[in-house]
């Protein structure tokens, strides 16, 4: 493959068998996303959405721009799981569930906006969101995290 | 969804497809224009293929105003690796370490 610079709009689709609300769920509270999400306890509520570490550092601050359960969540993104990419611009990511047929949903995953972020695009570009939904989706379908953080203090 | 797994496979088995995929690689967000302009080919013979690749989920339309712009979506072939790849890394680490402790109990 050729090298190329990090897409300044990266989408994810992914299809997971679950309810609309199981997903909602797991995408806004922390007891889910401390199992799948490189441990991060992350707080999504109609006004922020807040991340903390395993060790309790705040790894992401920031405004919830649209919060529709269990249908579509739009947040500010700053990485503030590391100095060098947190001193970057904040971006977005939003998440839509669509109900599909025979219990599945279409989850969509956009991360856009890092026009001021190339450092946090490349870093989330390559094993970071596939990373992040394949556990996800493991979780929801199997009910064991694909990866296990619970023994994880620090990255 | 049992057949995902084909339908990536079969839309991955087409020189035209992968090229498309390289190219949406480089630069994601692309207009059906844009990418035939790339490929000695008709529009409709381009439009068949984005539906291959659409159908699989291995790429995703997006409308921005009138526009539909194609991204690459990577899950699938990260769901394989996941399923399939892993495996075979996890079955070659173990039987190294296998080796490793016998030729140390040996030695």
């Amino acid at each position: 493959m050729t090298t190329t610079t990090a897409q300044t709009t990266q989408v994810y689709q992914v299809f997971i068998k679950a309810t609309p609300e199981q997903i909602w769920e797991a995408i806004t509270t922390p007891e889910f996303t401390a199992r799948y999400f490189h441990g991060a306890r992350i707080t999504a509520t109609s006004d922020r959405y807040h991340s903390l570490g395993p060790d309790g550092s705040v790894w992401g601050d920031g405004a919830t721009y649209e919060y529709d359960p269990p249908k579509r969540l739009s947040h500010e993104w700053r990485s503030l799981y590391d100095a060098e990419l947190g001193q970057e611009e904040p971006s977005r990511v939003t998440w839509e569930i669509e109900p599909q047929e025979g219990g599945y949903c279409l989850l969509t995953v956009v991360h856009d906006e890092l026009e001021g972020a190339p450092r946090t695009a490349e870093s989330v570009s390559g094993a970071g969101w596939m990373m992040v939904l394949s556990g996800l989706k493991t979780l929801l379908e199997v009910g064991q995290p694909l990866v296990d953080y619970s023994g994880e203090q620090s990255r | 969804m049992a057949d995902d797994d084909d339908k990536v496979f079969r839309a991955l088995a087409d020189p035209t497809r992968r090229f498309l995929l390289d190219r949406l690689f480089e630069r994601d967000g692309r207009t059906l224009t844009e990418l035939e302009s790339e490929l000695a080919m008709t529009r409709f013979g381009v439009m068949k293929h984005l539906r291959v690749l659409e159908e699989s989920g291995l790429v995703v339309t997006r409308r921005a105003g009138r526009e539909k712009l194609h991204y690459l979506n990577p899950m699938p072939i990260r769901l394989i690796h996941d399923r399939w790849i892993d495996k075979y890394t996890e079955l070659r680490a173990s039987a190294l370490a296998e080796l490793k402790s016998r030729l140390e109990e040996s030695a």
